[in-house]
């Protein structure tokens, strides 16, 4: 289990910073210590070869940057539904993208991701794994929970 | 000759990104419909003609390998190119969407550059034919 949690840690972290960088125009960093100011959160499921949840943690710093990059709007353009849209499209992204990455023979069926205002418990154990990121646009977590 | 477009994605934010790499390409666009889900896009579909659908997978109501299904029964749909845009780039899920009729796949993400080609492929011309309007500068998409 720690191998497989290992890998996919890895390539969960290259399939974020591929999708930030494309998409997003926003270069990210990894932080050694778990950051604590999340504010909205999306949430996809995968089932497949394996199963499991992907938890995506916004700063609300970071979401706001992310739709005015994406979307090339200034600040007072954006609006409630705009950052629920692009953090739904980004754990979309970033779901599709690792699994492709993990293993592209195999076809996984993915959820419709849905949108927290406010961050829920989040989970832990050994099939838990946790990544946070920073950048000049704000803060994004990760946490990815796999079932088996 | 301009070409009309149907952009098919539940995230707004998406198909505003597609329509405005379309835009910034120099591609020939003469009216560009969006939908939400694969239902809307049949939708919009009846009285308007298309020339290229470009489609999500994920979607709720109908997701695009139902809409996939439902254009290819369609005499005359079936006949509209569909460039399937999407994060299940699994090479399972690719050849499902080639197997219902797409003609085209995009991973997300994406550079604008390869939206560009993939949309001048499918329809036939090049960057720099009759229909494409070659800005000279591919790679240099400015948002």
């Amino acid at each position: 289990m720690k191998e497989n949690m290992e890998k996919i840690t890895e390539t969960m972290r290259i399939s974020i910073f591929d999708v930030f960088e494309k998409m997003f125009y926003i270069f990210l960093e990894s932080l050694d210590d778990e950051y604590q100011e999340y504010d909205v959160e999306a949430v996809i499921s995968f089932e497949g070869a394996m199963s499991g949840e992907i938890r995506i943690l916004f700063s609300v710093d970071m979401a706001k940057t992310m739709v005015q990059n994406m979307l090339g709007l200034g600040e007072d353009e954006i609006d409630g539904q705009d950052i629920e849209d692009c953090s739904k499209e980004a754990a979309n992204m970033i779901c599709g993208n690792f699994l492709g990455k993990l293993d592209s023979t195999e076809a996984f069926n993915l959820s419709i991701p849905t949108y927290i205002l406010e961050c829920s418990e989040l989970p832990a154990g050994e099939n838990v794994c946790r990544m946070d990121f920073d950048s000049d646009g704000g803060n994004v977590g990760v946490v990815i929970e796999v079932n088996g | 000759m301009s070409f009309n477009v149907l952009i098919v994605d539940d995230s707004r934010s998406m198909r505003g990104v597609i329509k405005k790499i379309i835009t910034i390409s120099g591609f020939k666009m003469d009216q560009c419909f969006d939908a939400g889900n694969g239902k809307e896009a049949l939708e919009a579909l009846v009285g308007n003609w298309v020339d290229v659908i470009i489609s999500d997978i994920n979607m709720p109501v109908m997701n695009g390998f139902e809409l996939l299904g439902m254009l290819k029964e369609d005499n005359l749909l079936k006949e509209i190119p569909v460039i399937v845009i999407t994060t299940e780039s699994s090479e399972k899920r690719m050849q499902n969407a080639f197997d219902l009729g797409a003609k085209g796949f995009i991973k997300k993400p994406f550079l604008p550059e390869e939206v560009k080609k993939i949309l001048y492929k499918v329809i036939g011309v090049g960057d720099e034919g009759e229909y494409g309007e070659d800005n000279g500068d591919d790679e240099d998409f400015d948002f």
